[in-house]
């Protein structure tokens, strides 16, 4: 997925201004602005301990940000949170479900959160859609790491939220379900969600994002397109570099966030 | 480095780094305070005693008799347990972490089970030193001496338990007939155990009343000295001799049988040793599934959560927040239906059993179970909100799950405690109606007052429960590092300050908001006493219940505030 109808410019699903999150002295984020449009799949990479974990659960709404604003689908999250997470779906890399609800309750727990009226039907199609069919009354104690990240998923579709927040989406799949996740969502940006999706599998956002955002040490250190980014980097190979050697070459031992170029959202 | 050296080191290691995160956490005020309330605590409990032996040994001879009487008979149930209780497997248990770590390790076998036969003898020393804190320096006036010859018997009997369940695999593997041959053993000696207690209280049968503690103390004396009953426990005496020793010199006369038994059991199990490594693997799985499943303080079973039906349907339209009562309240039934099936077993038990026993006991059962009913229902509203923990208490552990939930702060909080409250509420209101319906008011000196008293008690009991609820779920969000939630329980001396600090806060609290309830129901009830008389309680109730209920709400709204601002960044870093 490399090109996208420039509407992203005119709409915004999520708005992050001037992003910030310390920990103590630990300033884990640091002045975060971009924008993410509806069908538009954002990637953000960047190495162990950059901040991409703290920025999701700042945009989910998990951690208050100790500054900036986070707008989705125009509610700003401090102001107005049940309005902007009614419109949002978090997906984090463990899972976390209630160790006494079965699969089929924890639709129903989540459709009547989000007051989905047809959720039995969108459950069923979901089910199937991550081959969970047949397992509806299992407990989550007895689902694969695998199955309980379909769950999570499949819970975090049903509402079809419009903004879609995946943190190490593709984590315990197994070859066969890693295709149908992509395809999945492929789909999701193409009926119109917008997906901010943290992954360190490089090929993965390569293929699937239509602009990364790169952070390091809390910074965004590049944001763009893969064309952008690489046009952007000055250096021998930048024209043809992938992802994975655009990415060691930005977050790489000799570079310094401060000095390299940053692109405008 | 060898096993024993990398067991050492991280057992070292890791028994130095707990203490040095314990002492780097009394900087915090809040730990400081906890490590010093728990000092105090254990100081009251044991350590004075202990420090100034005037308690020590000084138990009656009945207590020590008791005593005694509980250890052996501890013993035969260990070795019963051992032979015919669980499966037929090795009964060495190891952590996750361990069969990770050890197991591809280029250890032998024999490493292994040296390992953790070291680690059991760690266990009984943990489990002698506190058998000794509470029950040694009563019974024995050398806690020291209890201390070793309960490290003794304890690691005998823990290698018994392996040696057995050694053998057990071993014989398992040969055929059912082995296994019949167990069983038909295990039977035949506990018909024998009975055969020598029958004969045994023959010859010297149970007095028809004893006139003292004396005397029934001097029959168990003669009967247990009857050379059977002699005989039957003389393997569990000779066990906890060492412990029970009256002096220096009658430990070391009781310690070459001990010693000899210890050693011979060494032998026993590094013979009957079989492979383990499957079996411990498939019960280290089992452990970690089990506590994945297991709420915090709760006794969910080991094996799981029975799937069964759901306390309603839930609908897709309605208020957001009934899908958390709805989850809760199956959280209720899936995983701590247990104190509810006791509570009712213990009233319908306790009936029945009269029932059975005399005729004439009805109307006394009845007289008994009315006022038991009420106590219960009263007494349910001080421990009920500790024991009833389906609340934010068992979900803060899932923070961030709740956090990206369209609701807000007050609904959470609001629907977190509803099905906790429902259901205790709900099973108080049972106990009132039960000493209702039971009770008559000429019979229990509530001469015209004992049905208004109860329709008002109808009303506030569960309120103040909701109250009690309330505070222990705004210590959780207050002091999220204080409170135990989940799985997780915090280990030392602060923690349990910590937990006395905030038991001491609940109590205060809700005494607390009770002022104003009580101070209105008293208000409104007192001029209406004088024209409606005894039921004028249950306005009084009602209105307490109001007042208590309005607290509770506001209580929710600010609380709900504190919940959307909580901040847990502290132990959730990347």
């Amino acid at each position: 997925m490399t090109s996208l109808e420039p509407r992203w410019r005119m709409e915004t699903v999520l708005d992050v201004q001037g992003l910030a999150k310390t920990y103590g002295a630990v300033r884990a984020v640091q002045g975060l602005t971009f924008r993410v449009a509806p069908g538009e799949v954002l990637g953000l990479v960047g190495p162990n301990g950059a901040g991409k974990t703290s920025t999701l659960r700042c945009l989910a709404g998990i951690l208050p940000p100790s500054t900036g604003r986070v707008r989705v689908a125009g509610h700003d999250l401090a102001m107005m949170p049940v309005e902007a997470k009614q419109e949002l779906a978090f997906l984090p890399d463990e899972p976390r479900f209630f160790e006494y609800l079965t699969v089929w309750e924890h639709l129903n727990f989540t459709a009547r959160l989000y007051g989905v009226e047809d959720w039995e039907a969108r459950a069923r199609g979901l089910l199937e859609e991550m081959e969970l069919g047949g397992r509806e009354r299992a407990l989550p104690g007895e689902l694969s790491r695998g199955m309980k990240q379909k769950l999570s998923i499949a819970c975090g579709f049903l509402h079809a939220p419009r903004l879609i927040l995946l943190d190490e989406p593709l984590t315990g799949l197994d070859p066969l379900g890693i295709r149908r996740m992509k395809a999945s969502l492929r789909r999701r940006a193409e009926q119109g969600a917008a997906l901010v999706l943290s992954s360190h599998l490089l090929p993965l956002v390569e293929e699937l994002c239509h602009r990364i955002l790169v952070i390091a040490k809390g910074q965004v250190v590049a944001l763009g397109t893969l064309a952008e980014i690489r046009e952007r980097l000055s250096g021998p190979g930048g024209a043809n570099a992938s992802l994975e050697d655009l990415f060691v070459r930005i977050t790489g031992g000799d570079s310094d966030p401060a000095r390299l170029e940053q692109s405008g959202p | 480095m060898s096993l024993h050296g990398a067991v050492l080191f991280v057992w070292v290691r890791s028994g130095r780094n707990r203490v040095l995160r314990q002492l780097q956490r009394l900087k915090r005020p809040r730990y400081l305070v906890g490590a010093l309330v728990g000092l105090a605590y254990l100081y009251s409990l044991v350590g004075r005693t202990l420090l100034l032996r005037d308690s020590a040994g000084s138990a009656s001879p009945g207590v020590r008799l008791f005593a005694e009487l509980s250890l052996v008979v501890s013993v035969w149930g260990t070795l019963f347990s051992a032979w015919a209780l669980g499966a037929d497997r090795p009964s060495l248990t190891f952590t996750e972490t361990e069969v990770q770590q050890l197991f591809p390790a280029p250890v032998t076998r024999g490493a292994l089970l040296h390992y953790k036969l070291a680690r059991s003898v760690l266990g009984t020393a943990a489990g002698a030193l506190a058998a000794t804190l509470f029950v040694g320096r009563l019974v024995s006036a050398h806690p020291g001496l209890f201390f070793l010859g309960a490290c003794l018997s304890l690691t005998t009997l823990s290698l018994h338990g392996t040696a057995a369940s050694f053998m057990r695999t071993r014989w398992a593997a040969r055929g059912g007939w082995v296994v019949f041959a167990r069983w038909a053993v295990l039977a035949l000696g506990l018909a024998g155990v009975g055969w020598v207690v029958l004969e045994a209280l023959r010859a010297h049968p149970l007095p028809a009343g004893f006139a003292s503690a004396r005397q029934g103390r001097q029959w168990l004396l003669t009967f247990l000295d009857a050379p059977g009953p002699r005989a039957v426990l003389w393997p569990g005496r000779l066990l906890v001799g060492p412990a029970l020793a009256k002096s220096t010199e009658d430990f070391l006369a009781a310690l070459p049988p001990v010693l000899f038994l210890l050693v011979v059991h060494y032998a026993w199990v590094w013979w009957a040793q079989t492979p383990f490594e499957e079996s411990a693997l498939v019960r280290a799985e089992a452990r970690e599934r089990a506590r994945a499943v297991r709420a915090p303080g709760r006794g969910a079973a080991m094996g799981g959560i029975r799937v069964g039906r759901q306390p309603f349907a839930l609908r897709a339209r309605g208020r957001p927040e009934v899908a958390l009562i709805w989850k809760n309240l199956i959280a209720r039934q899936r995983m701590g239906g247990g104190l509810i099936w006791l509570l009712i077993t213990v009233v319908l038990g306790g009936t029945l059993a009269a029932l059975l026993g005399d005729p004439t006991v009805l109307e006394d059962s009845r007289r008994v179970v009315s006022p038991v009913c009420l106590t219960m229902a009263v007494v349910m509203a001080v421990v009920g909100p500790s024991a009833f923990r389906m609340d934010l208490r068992m979900d803060l552990p899932k923070l961030e799950l709740l956090r990206v939930l369209p609701l807000a702060g007050w609904q959470v909080v609001g629907a977190e405690l509803a099905a906790s409250a429902l259901t205790l509420g709900a099973f108080q209101v049972a106990l009132l109606a039960g000493a209702l319906l039971l009770g008559r008011e000429e019979d229990l000196g509530f001469e015209g007052a004992w049905v208004p008293a109860l329709l008002g008690l109808m009303a506030f009991l569960p309120a103040l429960s909701l109250a009690g609820l309330f505070v222990q779920n705004a210590a959780v969000v207050l002091l999220p590092a204080w409170v135990p939630v989940g799985m997780e329980r915090a280990r030392g001396i602060e923690a349990l300050g910590q937990r006395l600090l905030t038991l001491a806060g609940t109590l205060v609290v809700t005494l607390v908001g009770l002022v104003p309830a009580a101070f209105v129901a008293l208000v409104v009830g007192y001029p209406l006493f004088d024209r409606f008389g005894a039921w004028a309680f249950s306005v009084a109730g009602v209105v307490a219940a109001g007042v208590l209920a309005g607290e509770v709400a506001l209580g929710i709204r600010w609380l709900g505030r504190v919940f959307q601002s909580l901040d847990l960044s502290e132990e959730q870093t990347e």
